[in-house]
């Protein structure tokens, strides 16, 4: 924070998969999903994956902060993420907004 | 009683409502009184994992507190079950230290541990509010709105008043503010009855309190404080001025301990039973407590031992740990502080299964300059001197795992494990 710190959204894509990987164990009658979190008090992306078995307490690993507020820096790494993994994206606290370039709804 | 005498402050005592538990909410974008959050511990040394923090919510609907174990969390879908960031709560702690500084001068802080702090009000309150319920207000806000946490505040005129006003009113209250005077204090607290719930009284002073027919906080203030004082010393007298909310402590003169030690101990992820696996643990906890003293540039001259067993492991004796001293000419050199613990502990150990190790160092003095012994090669006591200043250089640069004893390596050892831990708990993902 403070200053202007250059992103490189590979790298940050990168690490968010590599922490996701072990994780990620494909059970059955289980729930995978990475939930990203626009958290306004620290100004910062945060990236969770939250595991939920049938019946089970939901489980929320956090993966990795992306230390930006711009929309255009999210959505580069969001699209290099989704390179890698199929897994549903969940967005919280976005609002009502569209992505910068795609144009498409933030959801 | 009369009260004129006693200091007549204005401090405020802070705390964050379920601290961990509300940190991980806001990342998650949670709200942290509604949110149903655990965070579980998954340490090597703590089981099948133990609960740090709760949310209120989770405390509320499914009981669950603080230190319960893994097992003890109902499968139920609506709790969210999160790891541990110890560096994440340190930084937040260190932010809303921040925002306290701007409402107290930094002589005026006393931080109280990771979520809670003590401001001294007196001389500044009167710039933020007319009166000190606003002033509380006001800090509530400022931290709820910057950092989205919801903080509980005790207002008294001394600290014990504070502290009391924020664990046994602030707590329970709507605004989530409390506050005691000389005045108010026998109203809302010699009514107490649940002694334990008064901080500073244990399970173990509110058992020798109902011994002596004291059953209320209403009941200590009423007793003769001098008998008190005989029958529990010092912390008698002190019990006394409890009951009637005094303090007379001035944090800016702060009491240096009289006799300073280092020491560092540690649960074992499993009961250990083969004695080479215990000294192996038992030589890094040497070493890392050395390496501590050494930073100080200190030396000992007694080393003690704590060795206690796995619940199952106890003594004939009913025993349930063995702890033994032993004075040796003044040292910082660890293979040498080494050695007399793993003769210590060969001397007193008996085969028992081990779950709690401890090393301490004490009877400190500045080390600075090398005590030659008459009757080894000083030589290799130069170089044995020098050897551990390399390593402590090396692990300060490059950082505490950077060169590593190979036997920890073995099976047993922790070092290595423990070493990526903050307070013991998981500190999170680097980078972030």
């Amino acid at each position: 924070m403070g200053g202007i710190v250059l992103i490189d959204e590979t790298k940050e894509a990168d690490l968010i998969l590599s922490r996701l990987v072990p994780l990620f164990t494909a059970q059955w009658h289980c729930r995978y999903r990475l939930d990203v979190v626009n958290n306004q008090y620290g100004h910062v992306f945060n990236f969770f994956l939250d595991i939920q078995r049938q019946n089970h307490r939901e489980r929320s690993i956090p993966l990795h902060s992306v230390r930006t507020t711009d929309l255009a820096v999210l959505e580069r790494v969001i699209n290099q993420v989704r390179q890698g993994t199929a897994l549903t994206l969940n967005f919280v606290d976005f609002g009502h907004v569209r992505w910068p370039v795609s144009q498409r709804w933030i959801r | 009683m009369d009260y004129t005498h006693e200091p007549h402050g204005l401090f405020f005592m802070i705390d964050n409502k379920s601290f961990y538990a509300s940190v991980e909410s806001v990342e998650r974008g949670l709200n942290p009184l509604e949110s149903i959050i655990v965070v579980m511990s998954e340490a090597d040394n703590t089981g099948s994992g133990l609960v740090l923090a709760t949310s209120p919510m989770a405390k509320k609907l499914f009981g669950i507190s603080n230190v319960s174990r893994q097992y003890e969390v109902p499968h139920d879908p609506r709790i969210i079950v999160v790891p541990p960031r110890m560096n994440l709560y340190i930084q937040k702690n260190l932010a809303i230290n921040k925002i306290f500084r701007e409402y107290v001068a930094d002589a005026d802080l006393f931080p109280y541990s990771i979520d809670e702090s003590i401001l001294d009000m007196t001389k500044s309150w009167r710039l933020f509010g007319r009166t000190p319920e606003e002033v509380a207000r006001k800090i509530q806000l400022r931290i709820r709105h910057e950092l989205g946490l919801y903080t509980t505040v005790g207002i008294g005129e001394n600290p014990v008043q504070a502290k009391l006003a924020l664990d046994l009113q602030a707590k329970h209250d709507h605004e989530l503010i409390g506050r005691l005077t000389y005045e108010s204090f026998p109203r809302h607290i010699w009514p107490i009855t649940e002694l334990t719930k008064v901080w500073s009284i244990g399970r173990r002073t509110a058992a020798h309190l109902q011994r002596l027919g004291i059953h209320s906080m209403g009941e200590l203030a009423h007793v003769n404080p001098y008998e008190l004082q005989q029958t529990m010393g010092l912390i008698g007298a002190q019990l006394f001025a409890l009951a009637w909310g005094i303090d007379r402590s001035h944090f800016t003169q702060v009491r240096p301990p009289k006799e300073k030690s280092w020491s560092n101990s540690q649960v074992l992820p499993r009961d250990y039973r083969v004695q080479s696996e215990i000294e192996l643990v038992l030589r890094e906890i040497g070493l890392q407590t050395t390496a501590r003293m050494r930073h100080h540039q200190q030396q000992t001259s007694c080393i003690s031992l704590y060795v206690g067993f796995a619940w199952d492991g106890q003594a004939d004796d009913g025993r349930s740990g063995l702890h033994h001293s032993r004075r040796i000419d003044p040292t910082d050199n660890a293979q040498t502080i080494i050695r007399e613990l793993v003769t210590l502990f060969r001397e007193n150990w008996d085969g028992q299964p081990v779950r709690n190790l401890g090393v301490g160092l004490s009877r400190l003095s500045p080390s600075g300059r090398l005590q030659l012994d008459l009757f080894q090669d000083p030589q290799r006591q130069i170089k044995d001197d020098k050897f551990d200043r390399v390593i402590d250089d090396l692990r300060d640069r490059f950082g505490k795992t950077a060169v590593i004893p190979a036997s920890s390596l073995l099976k047993g050892g922790t070092m290595l494990r423990r070493a990526a831990l903050v307070g013991g708990h998981n500190g999170g993902n680097s980078f972030d």
